[in-house]
Order: C-alpha cells, then sequence, then structure tokens
C-alpha cells in the first residue's frame, strides 16, 4: 500500500504515477473493489474503507518523514513526492504510535520515565502521531519537541484522573 | 457442591450472554461436566439461544422461567427446583448421561417485575428500605445456591445494571468472568464492576486487594486486533486481572448463536471460533486457580 501503482493492471495508475486527490483517491478505490463482483457489498464496503484507512495512514508516516503532507488537490508531482516517501517511510523503522503506552508507563514507572521515553522520539509528526493514536489531546500551536512531550505527560495524567474520578 | 461462575459487567452488549453459552457449552462438550445456566438477564438471550423462540415460549407458558422459580419459591410453596430446569439443551450434540449436558432455567422478561413484587411483599414487614433490599438479595442469593446440589457448574448470565438477581448473583458467584469491549467506556465499566464485586467503595481500596485475591477476572471480547485496543487492554491491565484469552471479532462467534435444532459438534458450531474457545475454557475451567481460591 506503499504506493499506487499496481503492476500488470492497465488503465490505472500503473502507467505513470498519475495524480489521484482525496476524493478520486477514493473513488478510484471504490470503482476497483466494486469490480470484485463476486464479494459480498458489506465486505467490498469494508475493504474500501480498511483501504482508506490504511492509505491514510501511510500518507500521515510518509508526511512524518519531512516534507509537508501534499495538499488533497495538489497534482502529479505533489503525490509523486508523497508516494517517494510514503517508500521512504517502509523502508525506514517503523514508527509505533502505541510505544510507549503512555497511560500505562506514567502509572507504572512514573512521569519522569516517561518523559525520558519521549525524549527518544525527536520527530515532531510522530510525537503528534503517537498523541493522536493514543487520543491524547495537545494544542495544535505547539511546534518543540520538548513541549509537545510534556503536553501529552500532561494530558494522560488528565485522562488518569478522569477515569479515577469516575471510579468511587 | 457446583462452582458457581457469574459472568456480570453493569455495561451493556459487552456479549456476556454469548460468553456464558460459550462457557456452557464448553464446559458440557469438553469438560465432561454438568452444567446448568440461569438466565437472570431479561433480554433472555442466552435462553434463545439455547432453546429457540419457541422453546422459551414454551417455558414462559409453563411458568418454567427464572421469575417463575423466584416468585413461587420465595413464599416457600413451590414446585421441586428441577421442575423448572430444561434439561440437555443446546444445539451441540451431547451424551444421554448429565454429565457433558447443558440444562438451563429460563430468563423471563417479567424478572424485573417479580424483583419488585418481591421487594414490596419484603416491605410490608416493616424494615428499613435499605435491609429490605438486602433481605430480597439474600434470599434471591439463596434460592441460586440451590441449584449447587445438582450441577458441577452453574452458570449465571447476568443482566446489565444493578438489579436484585445481579447483585445477588455477583454476591453468590466463586468467580466472576467481566467480559469487555476494548474501547474507551469500558474502563469506566470495568473499575464500577470491580468495586461491587470486591465490595469496597473507592479505586484506592480496590488497589490493596491483590490481583490473585480478587474474586473477578476480565476477558477481552469482540477484538480485533486493532492498536487502540491494545492499548486500552494494557491500560486496564493496570488496574485489573485479565484472562490471557481474547475472544476475537469473527462472524464464526455470531453465526454460532443462529438458533437451529440440529445437534452439531463443537468444531461445526464454532468453526473458526474454536481454537479461541478452546483456550477460554481451558483457563477458566482447568487452571483451577479459581477452583482452589473459592473451595
Amino acid at each position: 500500500m506503499a504506493s499506487f501503482e499496481r503492476p500488470g493492471r492497465s488503465g490505472t495508475m500503473a502507467k505513470s504515477t498519475k495524480a489521484l486527490s482525496g476524493a478520486a483517491k477514493d473513488a478510484y478505490l471504490k470503482r476497483t473493489i466494486r469490480a470484485e463482483g463476486e464479494l459480498p457489498e458489506p465486505v467490498r464496503d469494508r475493504l474500501t474503507e480498511r483501504l482508506q484507512s490504511e492509505i491514510a495512514t501511510v500518507s500521515l508516516r510518509a508526511a512524518a518523514v519531512g516534507d509537508p503532507p501534499a495538499a488533497e488537490t495538489e497534482p502529479v508531482e505533489a503525490i509523486r513526492v508523497g508516494v517517494v516517501h510514503a517508500r521512504c517511510a517502509a523502508d525506514a523503522p517503523e514508527f509505533d504510535p502505541y510505544s510507549p503506552n503512555v497511560v500505562v508507563a506514567i502509572r507504572t514507572r512514573g512521569r519522569e520515565a516517561v518523559l525520558d521515553q519521549l525524549g527518544r522520539i525527536e520527530d515532531v509528526d510522530n510525537l503528534r502521531l503517537l498523541a493522536r493514536e493514543q487520543q491524547l489531546g495537545i494544542a495544535s500551536d505547539l511546534s518543540r519537541p520538548d513541549e509537545i512531550r510534556a503536553a501529552i505527560v500532561a494530558a494522560a495524567e488528565r485522562r488518569i484522573a478522569n477515569r479515577r474520578a469516575a471510579a468511587s | 457442591m457446583a462452582q458457581f461462575l457469574a459472568v456480570a459487567n453493569r455495561k451493556g452488549g459487552v456479549g456476556k450472554s454469548t460468553i456464558a453459552v460459550m462457557l456452557a457449552h464448553a464446559a458440557a462438550a469438553w469438560g465432561r461436566k454438568r452444567v446448568l445456566l440461569l438466565d437472570l438477564d431479561t433480554q433472555c438471550n442466552a435462553s434463545l439461544m439455547l432453546v429457540g423462540g419457541e422453546g422459551w415460549d414454551k417455558a414462559r407458558r409453563g411458568a418454567r422461567t427464572i421469575a417463575d422459580y423466584f416468585f413461587d419459591r420465595f413464599e416457600k410453596t413451590a414446585e421441586d427446583e428441577s421442575h423448572y430446569v430444561l434439561q440437555g439443551i443446546g444445539d451441540v450434540a451431547h451424551p444421554r448421561t448429565a454429565a457433558g449436558r447443558v440444562s438451563l432455567l429460563p430468563g423471563s422478561l417479567m424478572l424485573e417485575d417479580v424483583q419488585g413484587e418481591l421487594y414490596l411483599k419484603q416491605a410490608k414487614r416493616g424494615t428499613d428500605p435499605d435491609t429490605v433490599a438486602q433481605e430480597v438479595r439474600n434470599r434471591m442469593k439463596r434460592l441460586m445456591k440451590h441449584f449447587g446440589m445438582d450441577y458441577d457448574y452453574v452458570i449465571l448470565d447476568c443482566p446489565p445494571g444493578l438489579s436484585f438477581a445481579a447483585l445477588a448473583a455477583i454476591d453468590l458467584a466463586d468467580q466472576v468472568i467481566v467480559p469487555f469491549r476494548p474501547d474507551f467506556v469500558s474502563q469506566f465499566a470495568l473499575d464500577r464492576v470491580a468495586l461491587l464485586i470486591e465490595r469496597v467503595e473507592t479505586a484506592d481500596q480496590l488497589e490493596t486487594i491483590d490481583f490473585a485475591k480478587r474474586r473477578y477476572v476480565c476477558l477481552p471480547n469482540y477484538v480485533t486486533g486493532k492498536g487502540r485496543e491494545r492499548l486500552l487492554i494494557d491500560q486496564i491491565a493496570v488496574d485489573h486481572p485479565l484472562l490471557t484469552s481474547r475472544v476475537p471479532l469473527l462472524d464464526s462467534v455470531a453465526r454460532a448463536f443462529d438458533w437451529d435444532e440440529t445437534k452439531k459438534t463443537m468444531a461445526e458450531k464454532y468453526g473458526d471460533a474454536l481454537p479461541h474457545l478452546r483456550a477460554l475454557h481451558d483457563e477458566v475451567f482447568t487452571a483451577q486457580a479459581w477452583l482452589a481460591k473459592a473451595g
């Protein structure tokens, strides 16, 4: 899923890394999967949703490599850049946005240990991805890694307090 | 005396009835045990899974449901317990002997009304509301305990919420299995039901109870394996004992609960869910830890 090329299929992007905007990409996926007429419709719908979600993740990871993500409406060149970055991301050790599990780490090892652990993640986009996937709300205007790490820990502490308040 | 196993969670839609039925089938088929399922949920889903709509309706019309049992026995003017029990039910092939068979005390839509009536009856004796409620729960608990003489396992399929019947079942149980969906609100539900099961009032008090000494264990159900689910399961595991078994979200599990009169093998009934059910069975029934603890 790192690129949208489908070798051996004519009339699709395989020809020349054609540009696809978000909407066109979705339509393309729907059209391609709908062609698999033997699959029941709910399965086709699920597959389409799954692919859209996977591609969104790949795009996010590609963006995390360095360049800003291509805008939805950008043409061929921008998409090509996105594809290249997706490949780079696939080659690089994959960033796991679920590790460390910040809430668990705070509970079991404490705030300082978690900050240390997060300190190993230097890339701002990866820190943001981790916060998003772990549903730890952080302000969008933070830009420095240390600010984002502190915000992640604070959000996790709020989550722990929130749960504890509801428990008794 | 039977081991009483409650399947409970205050939250609805977590798969209590499906887990209760799966465990009943597994203990009977693989453990060759005499298993009774008490359907305490007014939705009666476990009953419908085990005897189908017509079978359940017949039991209802014959006044052979859990509500009838409680109502009749509350004033000590009832038939023997066995009158209310449907023997050797379910669509899994079983032997003719009691060992290896599943029996059912069917659920009733009227159970909540009956609980209200029992409360009012008890209240006429003039005690304060809390004491009356406690007496109703205790009476229900004793009535459920009567079934212990004839079975190896009594599985209590609890309703969501905190009815007298649910509280009595949780109180009676040697072990409580708490199924949950790995989602955000499930954490809150587990925290609350854990306090109830362990009879404490705060999270701090709960923390002082060692996992090995707790009467409950949580079971992740409808698991898809997504990252966020793993995250939540790990977070829950910090505060609550978890089974290592996971019940995945599979069509075969959903299909297994379409009532069908044809008797099947466990493999035919549960399809690709079978290994997961086997693991769950082994962990719950053959690990023995909870049996030793209860005994």
